[in-house]
């Protein structure tokens, strides 16, 4: 009797547990619905690419320290409440190091930017750009889901691309996003969008 | 009688004294939002402590427990994800949310049943059997996620973490459902006692009869089922399975624990002593950011008042 319980408790568990479908029909019905990776991808050749070039990284930080607030109002986007906001910014220099997920780039005043080549994941690249609002989308889940394509796009298929070439003493040109706080210093490490050498 | 009263009770006295004393410096503490939020927060570590509680009870250790919740969340995000994809016979298993979390917990009690067979089998200790299913399971965690954060696992599922049932959040509920089993377990149940007779002393418990190898082997898969669930709550809360999610949740289940008035040398300690102890972290990370206190001090703040709880537990030993 107590084994019967048992099997009925694991195949009622079991059933409402799992359900099954032929994988050709749920392939055919994933490529219907919104393509995040499509979106994402157009996001970034027509909007991210084609955009003007963000402000110098050093002039950002020079008017942040002048007036914060006109500075996070004029060049950053913040959301929600926080203290913290994301700038998009360009970075002109000579390839000071290039390992393995890290590019250091020295500008003329010999300061060493760090640019992430492959930890580009969260939402600065998204926010930075100030391309895309939350209320574009139906729910945070799909504003992030478009975090991520985006960053896929980047991590995989551009950075990679840009940095084959690249060695050390090489003038380059990043454009990227970094995150800035009204109340702390900040480490800033740029989030490239694009890494140009002219 | 009443030293002893006061005694059993000092973690409680601790925790009102904390409380009395973040309201007076903030505010924003005592307010409605503020300590669902709070309570939100602890159900994880109260989860993961209570099974804690039962591998400290028996004088073992369980420093897994982080990188099981790890592990645990991730198999069950990827499942709702994306499913099972059986190519040659042009099948797809989905997974319900249900099936989700079943297998969550399967995980988490697997893991904990490997650790239970290692120190058991081997006579490892558990320090360094944990030890090595931390490093373990947060490889197979980076293997499983590719070091990429499992997202958007809809709406059923984040109601999880982050609905509310009856006016008061799931998560609590949850938690409360665990600490309530488990206390039922150790007060009212053979195996509770078990496992206080092996933590008080191993080798009289195994002379009179009690299979300790079996009741370690169960301990250690309840306290990884136990992590699985927090496992859950946490991947719900964000509705996304972060490879780095739970680290050094280990430290913070044992620092529970410990401020709960468990012995780490075993045989003493209950599962509402470890609650108590979960609540005093929780109000106390939540006070020492609403005082905008550094993350580093932080740190430096909450090993201070574990290494007190040690002492006065020690001490208040040492006086009997």
């Amino acid at each position: 009797m107590k084994y019967a319980i048992l099997i009925v408790l694991i195949a009622l568990l079991g059933y409402n547990s799992v359900y099954f479908e032929k994988l050709s029909d749920r392939n055919s019905k994933t490529s219907e619905s919104f393509d995040f990776a499509t979106y994402a991808d157009s996001l970034y050749t027509q909007g991210l690419l084609k955009a003007e070039t963000p402000i110098a990284i050093d002039q950002l930080l020079v008017e942040v320290k002048a007036d914060q607030n006109r500075a996070f109002e004029t060049y950053g986007n913040r959301l929600g409440i926080g203290n913290s906001a994301y700038f998009m910014v360009s970075v002109e220099g000579t390839v000071a190091e290039k390992t393995d997920g890290l590019l250091k780039v020295r500008d003329k005043s010999g300061t060493v930017w760090p640019v992430d080549t492959e930890f580009i994941f969260g939402n600065a690249i998204r926010d930075a750009s100030r391309l895309v609002k939350l209320t574009d989308f139906k729910t945070n889940a799909e504003f992030n889901a478009l975090s991520e394509a985006l960053n896929s796009i980047i991590r995989e298929e551009a950075i990679p691309e840009d940095l084959e070439e690249l060695r050390q003493g090489d003038e380059v040109t990043v454009n990227g996003a970094i995150k800035l706080s009204k109340n702390e210093d900040l480490t800033i490490r740029v989030v490239p969008v694009q890494i140009d050498k002219p | 009688m009443n030293k002893e009263l006061l005694k059993k009770s000092q973690s409680l006295l601790a925790l009102f004294a904390l409380c009395l004393v973040i309201t007076l410096l903030s505010d924003k503490f005592m307010t409605t939002t503020n300590l669902w939020n709070v309570l939100r927060q602890i159900s994880v570590n109260v989860c993961i402590s209570v099974g804690m509680t039962l591998v400290v009870l028996m004088a073992g250790i369980d420093l897994s427990v982080g990188s099981v919740l790890a592990f645990s969340s991730a198999v069950c995000a990827g499942l709702l994800k994306s499913g099972l994809e059986f190519q040659s016979f042009d099948l797809f298993v989905g997974f319900t949310v249900l099936g989700g979390v079943l297998v969550a917990l399967l995980v988490g009690l697997l893991m904990g049943l490997f650790n239970g067979f290692v120190i058991t089998k081997f006579s490892i200790p558990p320090f360094v059997a944990t030890l090595a299913m931390l490093t373990i399971a947060r490889g197979a965690t980076m293997l499983y996620t590719k070091g990429i954060p499992i997202s958007n696992l809809g709406s059923s599922f984040e109601f999880i973490g982050s609905g509310w049932l009856l006016g008061i959040p799931l998560p609590v509920w949850i938690s409360l459902i665990v600490v309530l089993v488990m206390v039922f377990v150790t007060k009212k149940t053979t195996f509770g006692r078990y496992i206080y007779a092996i933590g008080g002393n191993e080798k009289a418990a195994f002379l009179s009869g009690i299979n300790v190898n079996r009741v370690k082997l169960w301990v250690y898969g309840l306290a990884g089922t136990m992590a699985a669930i927090g496992g859950v709550l946490v991947t719900s809360r964000l509705n996304s399975a972060q490879p780095n999610a739970g680290v050094s949740y280990e430290l913070d289940s044992i620092a529970a624990v410990v401020i709960g008035g468990t012995s780490l040398s075993g045989g003493v300690g209950t599962v509402t002593g470890t609650v108590i102890g979960a609540a005093i972290i929780g109000v106390l990370n939540n006070g020492l950011v609403l005082l905008d206190v550094s993350p580093f001090w932080q740190q430096v703040v909450k090993g201070g008042v574990i290494l007190l709880a040690v002492i006065i537990d020690r001490k208040s030993k040492g006086s009997k």
